[in-house]
């Protein structure tokens, strides 16, 4: 046994843990996990509250972000959650790096037009009000019902029922 | 400072693991209806049970009181006409979400791989925000966050 081998073998380990990670990454349900704990512990410990259950939002915070703008820039005094009326939340900023970030790395970042913009630019404008509407987009919908929210549940319960709806309506149309 | 440096840490990694997973909170669902596939169904309900038991956690080891049951800003939604109005709230958003493509979180995460539609589903989302924050929530009364 020489230094060599011993060092091949911590780079054959670091390989196969680097493997393992990103391996791990892909998974669903790791996802889950960690996005479920660090939301927890942002919107408890790290001043991301209240409202409570507030960790991760991506209707409200970019709501929260596009009002602190305006009430800045225009001296307007639109509703901002007390979590984010000092210093502004940037964490759809951050989507938008972290997701650019892991493309580019991963050599899938590719600027795609599929069509269908204005539909789109319509879709998120209804999104973004039914979202305010309820209390959250999805992520948070999910978030507040392990918070024990009853109406997150209602709202989880809704947000199913419209999924199965539009997905069994878009089946049947492309069937006709 | 500290607010806006840990929502742009925790938006970065969720970010990054979304892109990598392909994870969206209502695609669960979809693909499970239309072709009986669960693996972003086991995310969205990982997501879930995660959530339940880390604020289980928490309020064991939280000295201040949490609270439990209704979350709301001002005043508290009650009574049947709320229920209803969530409820339609909730199926309008599931609806359009899933015929847009993409929970709005997925839809950041498509604008930063370079998706265009994305960018015009971003654009309208936060048009709206300011729309609805101006003149539709103090017509209706802001009693949901």
């Amino acid at each position: 046994m020489t230094a060599g081998t011993a060092t091949h073998e911590r780079e054959r380990v670091q390989a196969d843990i680097g493997r393992r990670l990103g391996r791990w990454s892909r998974s669903a349900v790791v996802y889950g996990v960690v996005v479920a704990l660090l939301a927890v512990i942002v919107g408890q410990w790290l001043d991301v509250s209240p409202p409570a259950a507030y960790g991760l939002c991506s209707a409200c915070h970019g709501r929260d972000l596009t009002d602190w703008i305006v009430n800045h820039a225009e001296g307007k005094n639109l509703f901002v959650t007390a979590a984010g009326a000092g210093w502004p939340l940037l964490t759809v900023v951050g989507l938008v790096i972290g997701s650019f970030l892991a493309a580019r790395r991963n050599g899938e970042y590719a600027s795609i037009n599929l069509g269908g913009n204005v539909r789109q630019f319509a879709f998120g404008a209804v999104v973004m009000g039914a979202a305010l509407f309820v209390g959250g987009c999805p992520t948070r919908i999910i978030i507040r019902t392990g918070y024990g929210d009853l109406a997150g549940l209602l709202a989880l319960g809704g947000v199913a029922a419209g999924i199965v709806m539009a997905t069994l309506s878009m089946r049947w149309v492309a069937r006709r | 400072m500290i607010v806006s440096l840990s929502s742009l840490a925790l938006g970065v990694i969720v970010g990054y693991l979304g892109q990598r997973s392909r994870m969206c909170s209502i695609g669960g669902l979809r693909d499970y209806v239309l072709v009986r596939d669960t693996g972003l169904l086991r995310g969205a309900a990982a997501l879930l049970v995660t959530a339940w038991v880390a604020f289980a956690v928490v309020r064991l080891i939280s000295t201040s009181d949490m609270g439990h049951g209704l979350i709301a800003a001002g005043t508290t939604p009650s009574g049947l006409r709320a229920v209803v109005a969530i409820a339609v709230g909730a199926v309008v958003l599931g609806f359009v979400a899933t015929l847009s493509g993409a929970c709005p979180l997925r839809q950041h995460v498509l604008a930063g791989q370079g998706r265009v539609g994305a960018w015009s589903f971003l654009a309208g989302f936060y048009l709206a925000a300011i729309v609805y924050t101006s003149w539709i929530s103090p017509s209706i009364g802001s009693w949901v966050l």
